[in-house]
Formats: structure tokens, C-alpha cells, sequence
């Protein structure tokens, strides 16, 4: 198991049976403001698999991905999340992101003054120290960088720009999988990568998540557009209408939902 | 007060490191430059450590170029209170001022900028900058900035903003993995390191000394 062995050793003494299960939600309420956003959602990963939920804007799908990495402006009221077996919900956000949980923001955020570079080799060395493994070294972590670059054909002078800062819309979204590639999550969660990206950057996304993908970790691929399903395939296709999961099916959802829409939700 | 003039031509740069009081007037003569740096370092001084900075300038011949950089960085019950007075008297000059607080615990900061463009001072470029961050609910930053401006023909800006660490940036790097603490280090850094940075080449030794220092002194 080379993708996040750490977690998944903890998960092996838990329980054998529940090992390939990555993510279990349960019952899953949150409010933001007082106003209830998620009221019971379910949903169960296994290692491999790729899920991707679709839903109407508004649905709670970013609100969906900022409670599952602990973001505390919402407050979750009821249900329960395990990642390998491991509560989630009782872990602080930088704790869950070095169990490997990852998020591309459907808005990244730029943080001016600090360097890519830097940025990065203090998330990769903190995670690495909460696995007990030693620092990289500077000459190899810069050679690391640039590989992981050209994944995402991500030019390398980027590195040492401020994070996000100046970027264009397609250099945001292409950082965002640079860096769960530096990272190596065994969940990631892609919150409308796709959006506002002009078809070749688009391919080049989408084909850094699908080199990404090993038969250990996972992905939840959230999305308006049947577009992107089409370069990363979904194991299942999920609809998040007003909180819940109301309908789940494999990819040909995903057709079926292009071409009629959420009306079926009114009916 | 410390009388200076600045000759036609010449340059006038220093840093002041937690000085008590540092009170400048200085006159410049035209085509003359002058950088100044006031820096009022947290860790360097006692818990309740004041110190007042009052530096007026004053562009008497044209084609002159001001900076002026302030940056205090205090915690505990320290007090800086920091008043800039530049004044363009003949035209063709540029200003440009950078003040930055960070407060903690039950620091206080003031900031006092005046800027004066005379009537005859035309084409002057005047840029005025104050930015605070507080990191304790208790910490408090005055800003006065007072513009006094009666040529036309003049670009002159100003901006003044106190506020909190940038949340969405904090969460943004808990989520990759980098922890609540050092988040936080990281954006102080590079909000004084914006102005360590200015400091010239005549003193490359403080300079890298204080830039080398940031991280460790932050919380
Ligand atoms: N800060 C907030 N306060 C109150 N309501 C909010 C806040 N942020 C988002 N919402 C609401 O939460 C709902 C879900 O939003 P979101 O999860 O972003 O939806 P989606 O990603 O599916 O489009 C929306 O109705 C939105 O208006
Ligand atoms: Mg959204």
C-alpha cells in the first residue's frame, strides 16, 4: 500500500472488515448561520472508487466539502463520519488534511506574501513529521516540485510567485491538483475543478486526477457539467437536492441528468 | 528634534530600531532622496515598552523622492504611536509611506499621517499606505490619516484597513496539512516581511538579520 499506508495500518487494526471502506458519512446534518444546509446525508466510499455528486446550485455540495475538511464556519449538529475506521469530525482541519483528506477549492485562495515553495514544503514536511518520517531535503524537494508540475503542465516559475496570487482561473485550478499531487490524499475532493476552465485545461486536469488515481484512494468529484465525467470516470453519480442524496446511479446519470435536468426534483 | 538638509542630489537613508522617540524634521533640497525605516520590534523590548516616532519631511526643491517605512510589531501592553508629516512645496516629487501595525494582547498602536501637496506643487506622486493586523480582541489601532491637497495636477492615493488574520487563507492551509500555529506564523511573516524587504542595500546585514529573525520570534 504505497498511498497513505498510515492511515490505512490504523484502519487494518481496527476492523478487517471495514478496511476498504475509506469514507463512511452517516446521517450527516450541518448548519451554516443557524440555517440547516445538510439535513441527512449518507454516502459510503470504498478505496478505488470514484463518486461524483451533482445537484442544483445551492444544493450544499461546497457545504458538503467544507464539513468534511473541518472548515469552522459550519457546525455540524448530528451524524457521524469515519475515514478508515477513524472519526473525522473530531479531528482539526490539519490533522484530517495529514490523514488525507484533500479539497481543491472551488474558490483557491490567494495568500500574498507567501512563496509556493514555501507554502508547500511546510505542508509536506508537517505532514511527513506526523508520520514520522524526516524532513525533505531542499535540493530534493524543489526537484520533487518540478516534477509534479509537469503534471498538470503547471509552469515551474509559479513556484515561487505568492500562492494563488496573480494566477489566472485555469493556473488556480491547475495548482489546486499540483498540490494533491505533492500531497498524495487518499481522499480528495474536487469541488467544481472543472468550472470556468476552457477545454484544454480541462483535459490536463482532468488527466493529473486520473494519473493520481491508485486502487487505494479515492475521489469525490463534485460537478454541474457531464463534461468532466467524461475524461474522469465515476463509478457512481450522486444528486444532492436540498441537503440529501435523493438519487444515486452509475455514470449514465450523469447523461441522463444533461439532457433533462433536476426537474425530476419538482415532481 | 533632529534638524536635517538634505542637499540638492543627495541621499539620506537609515533605519531606526526600537528607539524610544525618534523625532526627524528634515528639508530636502531638490533631486534629493531620503528612506527612512522605523521599527519597533516586539521582542526586543519590555512588556510595556512606549515609543513615539514623529518624522516630518518636507520637499523644498523639486524633483525629490521620499519613502518612509513603519512597522511596529507588539504585544503586551507596548504602545508606538508613529506621525508621518510630508509636505511637497514645489512640484515634480514623489512620496511614498508604508505603515504597518501588528497588535497582540493589549498592544496599542496610532498612526498619524498628514500629507500636504501645496498649490504649486504640481505633478507630485504621493502614495500613503496604512495597513493593521490584530491578533487579540484587546489590542486597539487609532488611524488618522489627514490629506491636505491644493494642486490638480497630482495623483495621490491613500489607504488605510485594520483587521484580522485572513480566515479563509488560515483554513486554506490547515487544509493542506500545515497547523493552526504555524498558519499563522506564516501570514504575520509575510505581512512585516513586506516591509523588511525595502530596507536597502547600505544596511543588507540588519536587513537579513531581521528577515531571519520574523519566524522566529512570531507565536
Ligand atoms: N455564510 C452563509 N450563511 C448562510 N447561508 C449560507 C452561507 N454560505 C452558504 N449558504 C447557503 O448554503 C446553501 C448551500 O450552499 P453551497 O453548499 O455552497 O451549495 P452548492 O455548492 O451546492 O452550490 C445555499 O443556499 C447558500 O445560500
Ligand atoms: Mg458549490
Amino acid at each position: 500500500m504505497r498511498i497513505c499506508n498510515f492511515c490505512s495500518t490504523f484502519a487494518a487494526a481496527f476492523d478487517q472488515t471495514t478496511m476498504s471502506n475509506l469514507l463512511e458519512i452517516h446521517n450527516l446534518h450541518a448548519s451554516i448561520g443557524g440555517k440547516e444546509i445538510l439535513k441527512g446525508v449518507d454516502l459510503t466510499i470504498r478505496e478505488g472508487e470514484v463518486h461524483a455528486i451533482m445537484g442544483p446550485n445551492g444544493a450544499g455540495k461546497s457545504t458538503l466539502s467544507a464539513v468534511l475538511t473541518g472548515n469552522p464556519a459550519y457546525e455540524v449538529t448530528e451524524g457521524t463520519v469515519l475515514l478508515h475506521g477513524k472519526d473525522l469530525l473530531s479531528m482539526e482541519p490539519e490533522i484530517r488534511a495529514r490523514e488525507g483528506v484533500f479539497l481543491s477549492f472551488q474558490y483557491p485562495v490567494e495568500i500574498p506574501g507567501v512563496s509556493m515553495v514555501n507554502f508547500m514544503r511546510t505542508a509536506v514536511n508537517e505532514k511527513r513529521a506526523y508520520e514520522g518520517k524526516p524532513a525533505l531535503s531542499a535540493k530534493y524537494f524543489l526537484a520533487l516540485m518540478r516534477e509534479k508540475n509537469k503534471l498538470v503542465e503547471m509552469a515551474d516559475k509559479l513556484n515561487n510567485r505568492s500562492v494563488n496570487e496573480g494566477f489566472s482561473g485555469g493556473e488556480k485550478k491547475k495548482n489546486e491538483i499540483f498540490q494533491m499531487a505533492m500531497l498524495e490524499p487518499c481522499l480528495s475532493i474536487l469541488d467544481e475543478t472543472d468550472s470556468g476552465l476552457d477545454i484544454d485545461a480541462l483535459r490536463i486536469v482532468a488527466e493529473g486526477v486520473n494519473r493520481l488515481k491508485t486502487p487505494q484512494n479515492a475521489s469525490i468529484v463534485i460537478t454541474h457539467y457531464q463534461r468532466l465525467l467524461d475524461y474522469i470516470v465515476p463509478d457512481f453519480v450522486h444528486v444532492l437536492a436540498d441537503g440529501k442524496i435523493v438519487k444515486t446511479g452509475d455514470k449514465t446519470l450523469a447523461l441522463e441528468l444533461e439532457k433533462t435536468g433536476y426537474d425530476f426534483l419538482n415532481e | 528634534m533632529n534638524n536635517l538638509t538634505i542637499h540638492s542630489g543627495e541621499t539620506f537613508e537609515q533605519v531606526f530600531l526600537n528607539e524610544p522617540s525618534v523625532d526627524l524634521h528634515i528639508v530636502q533640497e531638490a533631486g534629493s532622496h531620503v528612506k527612512i525605516h522605523v521599527l519597533n520590534w516586539r521582542a526586543d523590548g519590555s512588556n510595556d515598552a512606549q515609543a513615539t516616532n514623529r518624522i516630518a519631511v518636507e520637499q523644498q526643491g523639486e524633483g525629490c523622492s521620499t519613502e518612509i517605512y513603519a512597522l511596529a510589531y507588539l504585544n503586551g501592553q507596548q504602545q508606538v504611536t508613529t506621525e508621518t508629516r510630508v509636505t511637497h512645496a514645489v512640484g515634480g516629487g514623489t512620496s511614498d509611506q508604508l505603515i504597518k501595525f501588528v497588535l497582540d494582547e493589549e498592544s496599542k498602536g496610532r498612526f498619524v499621517g498628514e500629507l500636504k501637496i501645496e498649490q504649486d506643487a504640481q505633478k507630485v506622486e504621493a502614495h500613503q499606505t496604512n495597513r493593521n493586523i490584530l491578533l487579540s480582541e484587546t489590542a486597539e489601532m487609532r488611524t488618522q490619516p489627514q490629506l491636505e491637497i491644493y494642486a490638480d495636477d497630482v495623483k495621490a492615493t491613500h489607504g488605510a484597513s485594520t483587521g484580522q488574520l485572513d480566515d479563509t487563507a488560515l483554513f486554506y492551509m490547515q487544509q493542506r496539512g500545515i497547523g493552526a500555529q504555524k498558519a499563522r506564523q506564516l501570514l504575520v511573516g509575510a505581512f512585516i516581511k513586506d516591509v523588511l524587504v525595502t530596507i536597502g542595500e547600505d544596511n543588507n546585514a540588519l536587513r537579513e538579520r531581521l528577515l531571519n529573525a520574523v519566524d522566529g520570534i512570531i507565536e
